[in-house]
């Protein structure tokens, strides 16, 4: 079960949307499939993001990954500690393992991703090939 | 989509939850569940488990087999024996590879090659295009028949052998190869592996039988290891995984053969290959390879680029086919990169341990301009950036079994410190109090076990720092002087005059004709008599370099042969290399399976008769019996092989006589040795030999004494050749007691450790030992702890690899020698107490430092060797003068 307040990705990435604010992360499917991750590469406070194209790269011994991100705007925040604690990636998706923070202009993003619903759904499909 | 294959360890990969992937068309595990990390860090402290079905196997039989091998390969197929494997290159044309692959020749008429999975047919059809060529080659692909399993890291060997039947694992070093049987099942091993472990075991065996076999191995402790961690620890061993380090680059072109460092072993011009596939293209690369070594550039056209590990020092992963750079110069590319992980070790050198702490580190390989240099920075760029990487010489190391050790880029070099600036006059009395405090301690408080050593008497001790310890007597006899020794000194009468009674005590003692005394060392009377064999062997052809000698027979050194007769060793400059193996002509004396510490005698004869050595030599470092050199002998005699039998005594020169051993009753030419282990003297060896003046074999006499002065000393270092005489003196006098207490103490001694739970090696039946050695099995790499605890409880003996392990890091024996302490006076009883404190220390761990200094209280007064009030007045006299 995948956290009912998010909002996610197809490429398995979670928003979760605080007053203009949205929090990012990866989820707990990804991070199992990247399994060990060694490098994490996040952007710097203050760069813009834009919605469906790149904000960062996580590697895994076997490959490096780009994250995209769900929403345009202006990194306010990056998890600094994460950086350091890279197993908390697959320990604690949704929670300590956030990765950066946006301030989005609009909602209009974040209302394009999919539910949790739809992302579970999403899932089994891709889980069926 | 054509269908995927699947090994017949399928079904186990799938039940451990693996992650199943196609890699070349086969379903087979990515990882496991605890992911390449944890199955990486496996491999290195426990085993890792690899089912290998994948990759093909072809078979090689027919009497053209060979020919069609050195053809279609780069190695020297001709130079395996049956038993061994090499590392070897399918070459094509052009001097690339079609594949690289490992030649097994697991048995006389057959070959067995493992190819990658991904080139199976294309290696077949080449292969099969070429057959047409060659007459009477069979080729079949057993990869379905056959399955592959492969066992790596330091528990594998111990895995291994908890689940054979019958049999023993192959000679313990790489790529020695042998059968056992398994769960009821023939298993060809072989000491091979892709993951840069010292202890590492590839499996064949019939398919069906695989799956049980895999089980066992697991229920033993083996780890499944998927192909993620396959790749991560061959590239931290460097090793070149075709398709990255072998094959097309990324642009499309091929990569030289020569580009992979592994190549100078895996590329033979020998001319028993003939002309071979890619031959000119390879050595016009071998050219450039060789200038390049040399920092001579001119033929870098042949090879641009080399593959060399590049550690990344800065932030990222260096993945292919990510650029490297020098400033604004691109000088080549990533070939294969990652994060591994590994063990952190603590401590330094021979006590470093390996803790339970991860790490990681980014490393790579890179194809890099041919003119870059180890220890060179370089940038690699990731997504647009740079980072800082260095040219290191290796990331992993093999040679401290059983582990492999990590070698970072920025570890701290060891230092070590320089004192401060003081007062000289402080630094010497410090120095005195050391010695003084070291001396105490070794002759006073510790329990001398280690057999290479000896105390000298007081007097032996005394002469050997008198006068003559500051003189020069070089001396050499002229022919036209009727032999007369000519010295090239003034006041060197009395030197003479030792050096002259020296040679005939030891003339006596020895039983030869004629004794050469001037060596300083026993590894130096050894390098005197090969020097002088090469002198000799060439004395009709002095016009042409002089050829070296065609091939010698030796104890090989895991079977406790010295290294002074190894080709590592004093060896090395003396044996020819023989044309087929390219390896140096020495054949090894088999060992019996029962006992390896006894040449194995009937099986030596077949080995004279094929190889007809010019120089056999016996004895050995780790000795117990005597050595068959009678029977040798007579093989020799009855084959009619003009061979020197020489007999190195270092160890069992004091010895020599009716209670071990009479080389001159046993007919060897030469025997040499140190003086200073069993034997009672100062540190220096001796050459001695025994031929007649008359016969044409006295030329070698002469040739030893040529090779001594002025061949390998100049001044002989005379002050301790006054000791030695002394000691010869004591040795005559005393022999008879002396040989007989050594003998029955060791005895004594092994039954003893046995009878308080220890594993004593050789021959329960003679008493384990014939000589002062015994030695002790401690538990398999557990020796170098073991020999550390003992000291600290002030035992002294030395740490000692078995034959059958892999190097003195993995040692799990204990090596000791009665000599020293029979000396002090010590008898059965004694040894008795001693194995005691021994078990004590090793088996129950515990402290008997200050039992071990009283016991020895009671022993220290050197016994055989003259004194006495009327020595007193003149050996004061002597003290006075120091």
């Amino acid at each position: 079960m995948v956290p009912a307040e998010l909002r996610y990705t197809k490429s398995h990435e979670w928003a979760k949307m605080d007053g203009g604010r949205v929090t990012v992360g990866i989820t707990a499917f990804a991070a199992e499939q990247l399994g060990d991750v060694v490098f994490l590469e996040l952007p710097a406070v203050g760069e813009s993001v834009e919605a469906e194209t790149p904000f960062g790269v996580v590697e895994s011994v076997k490959a490096a990954v780009d994250l995209n991100c769900p929403v345009s705007g202006e990194v306010i925040e990056v998890n600094e500690d994460l950086t350091a604690n890279l197993e908390l990636l697959g320990k604690d998706s949704y929670s300590s393992a956030w990765m950066i923070k946006i301030k989005t202009a609009d909602d209009a993003d974040f209302q394009n991703l999919m539910s949790a619903e739809e992302y579970e759904k999403f899932l089994e499909e891709e889980g069926s090939h | 989509m054509s269908e995927l294959h699947r090994t017949v360890l399928y079904d186990r990969h799938v039940a451990g939850g693996g992650k199943i992937v196609d890699f070349a068309g086969w379903e087979m595990p990515l990882q496991y569940a605890g992911g390449i990390v944890s199955e990486h860090l496996a491999t290195r402290k426990g085993a890792g488990l690899f089912d290998v079905s994948h990759m093909g196997r072809f078979v090689f039989g027919g009497s053209g087999a060979t020919r069609f091998l050195q053809h279609v390969l780069t190695n020297n197929a001709e130079a395996l024996e049956a038993g061994q494997a090499q590392y070897t290159m399918i070459p094509n044309p052009g001097g690339g590879a079609v594949d690289d692959a490992y030649l097994y020749r697991f048995v006389e008429d057959e070959y067995v090659l493992v190819v990658n999975a991904a080139n199976r047919q294309k290696d077949w059809d080449h292969f099969a295009e070429h057959l047409a060529e060659f007459d009477d080659v069979e080729m079949s692909d057993k990869s379905e028949e056959l399955a592959m399993i492969s066992l790596q890291g330091p528990l594998a060997g111990k895995i291994l052998t908890g689940v054979i039947d019958s049999g023993a694992l192959p000679e313990p070093m790489r790529n020695e190869l042998g059968a056992v049987v398994i769960n009821g099942i023939e298993v060809r091993l072989a000491r091979t592996g892709y993951t840069g472990e010292p202890i590492c075991f590839e499996l064949f065996v019939e398919s069906a039988s695989a799956p049980a076999i895999w089980d066992m191995l697991i229920e033993r402790g083996a780890e499944p290891v998927g192909l993620g961690a396959r790749d991560t620890l061959r590239l931290e061993a460097a090793m070149p995984l075709y398709g990255h380090e072998l094959g097309l680059d990324p642009d499309g072109k091929e990569i030289p053969v020569f580009s992979c460092p592994l190549a100078k072993f895996a590329v033979s011009f020998s001319p028993l290959k003939g002309d071979f596939i890619g031959k000119d293209a390879l050595a016009k690369q071998h050219e450039a390879f060789k200038k390049i070594l040399a920092e001579d550039y001119s033929l870098i056209a042949d090879l641009p680029r080399r593959i060399v590990p590049v550690a990344v020092a800065g932030k990222g992963v260096a993945r292919p086919p990510a650029g490297a750079f020098v400033g604004e110069k691109q000088v080549g590319f990533v070939t294969s990169g990652t994060v591994v992980p590994y063990w952190q070790a603590e401590g330094e050198g021979l006590s470093s341990r390996i803790t339970d702490e991860k790490a990681m580190r980014s490393v790579c390989l890179a194809m890099l301009d041919s003119d870059l240099r180890e220890g060179d920075p370089i940038e690699i760029e990731i997504r647009g950036k740079r980072t800082e990487a260095v040219i290191v010489p290796f990331h992993l190391r093999s040679e401290a079994p059983p582990f492999a050790r990590p070698i970072l880029h920025d570890h701290a070099l060891i230092s070590h410190k320089g004192q401060p600036l003081k007062d000289g006059a402080k630094k010497a009395r410090e120095l005195l109090e050391k010695t003084l405090e070291n001396t105490i301690w070794r002759q006073t408080e510790c329990i001398n076990l280690i057999p290479s050593e000896q105390t000298l008497s007081p007097m032996a001790r005394m002469l050997s720092i008198m006068d003559p310890a500051f003189r020069y007597a070089e001396h050499k006899p002229l022919k036209a002087f009727y032999e007369a020794d000519v010295f090239y000194y003034q006041a060197t009468d009395f030197i003479e005059q030792v050096e002259f009674l020296l040679e005939d005590e030891l003339r006596k003692f020895l039983g030869f004709t004629e004794v050469e005394t001037r060596a300083v060392s026993g590894q130096m009377a050894n390098a005197i008599v090969f020097s002088a064999m090469v002198d000799y062997i060439n004395r009709a052809d002095r016009k042409v370099q002089p050829r070296r000698l065609g091939c010698v027979m030796n104890n090989h050194i895991i079977k406790g042969g010295h290294l002074s007769s190894q080709p590592m060793g004093a060896m090395r400059d003396f044996v020819a290399h023989d044309p087929r193996t390219e390896k140096p002509a020495i054949v090894n004396f088999p060992v019996l399976p029962e006992n390896p510490y006894k040449i194995d005698v009937p099986a030596c004869r077949e080995l004279l008769g094929r190889y007809r050595p010019e120089l056999i030599i016996f004895g050995k470092s780790v000795v117990l019996h005597p050595e068959p050199v009678a029977e040798i002998r007579a093989f020799v005699d009855s084959l009619g092989i003009d061979t020197v039998i020489m007999y190195d005594m270092a160890h069992v020169l004091g010895l020599i006589g009716p209670h071990f051993q009479e080389p001159f009753a046993d007919e060897a030419d030469i025997v040499t040795g140190s003086t200073h282990k069993t034997f009672f003297g100062t540190q220096r060896g001796i050459v001695a030999s025994n031929y007649a003046e008359a016969d044409e074999r006295y030329n070698l006499t002469e040739a030893i004494r040529r090779r001594t002065f002025p061949g390998s000393v100049s001044n002989h270092h005379l002050g301790t050749l006054v000791g030695l005489l002394m000691a010869a003196y004591e040795m005559n006098h005393f022999k008879d007691e002396y040989q007989r207490k050594v003998i029955a103490n060791a005895k004594a001694f092994a039954a003893a450790l046995k009878r308080c739970g220890m594993d004593v090696a050789g021959d329960a039946d003679v008493g384990y030992t014939q000589t002062h050695q015994v030695i002790v099995h401690v538990g398999y790499s557990r020796g170098v702890e073991m020999a550390g605890k003992l000291e600290d409880n002030n035992i002294i003996v030395n740490y000692q690899a078995a034959p059958n392990e892999e190097g003195f890091t993995a040692a799990g024996a204990i090596r000791l020698g009665v000599s020293e302490m029979t000396r002090f006076g010590m008898g059965e009883g004694d040894f008795e107490t001693v194995a005691q404190l021994i078990a004590d220390v090793v088996n129950n761990d515990k402290s008997v430092k200050a039992e071990v200094k009283s016991f020895r209280d009671g022993f220290t007064d050197l016994k055989f060797c003259f004194a006495g009030e009327e020595f007193d007045g003149i050996m004061e006299k002597l003290h006075a003068l120091i």
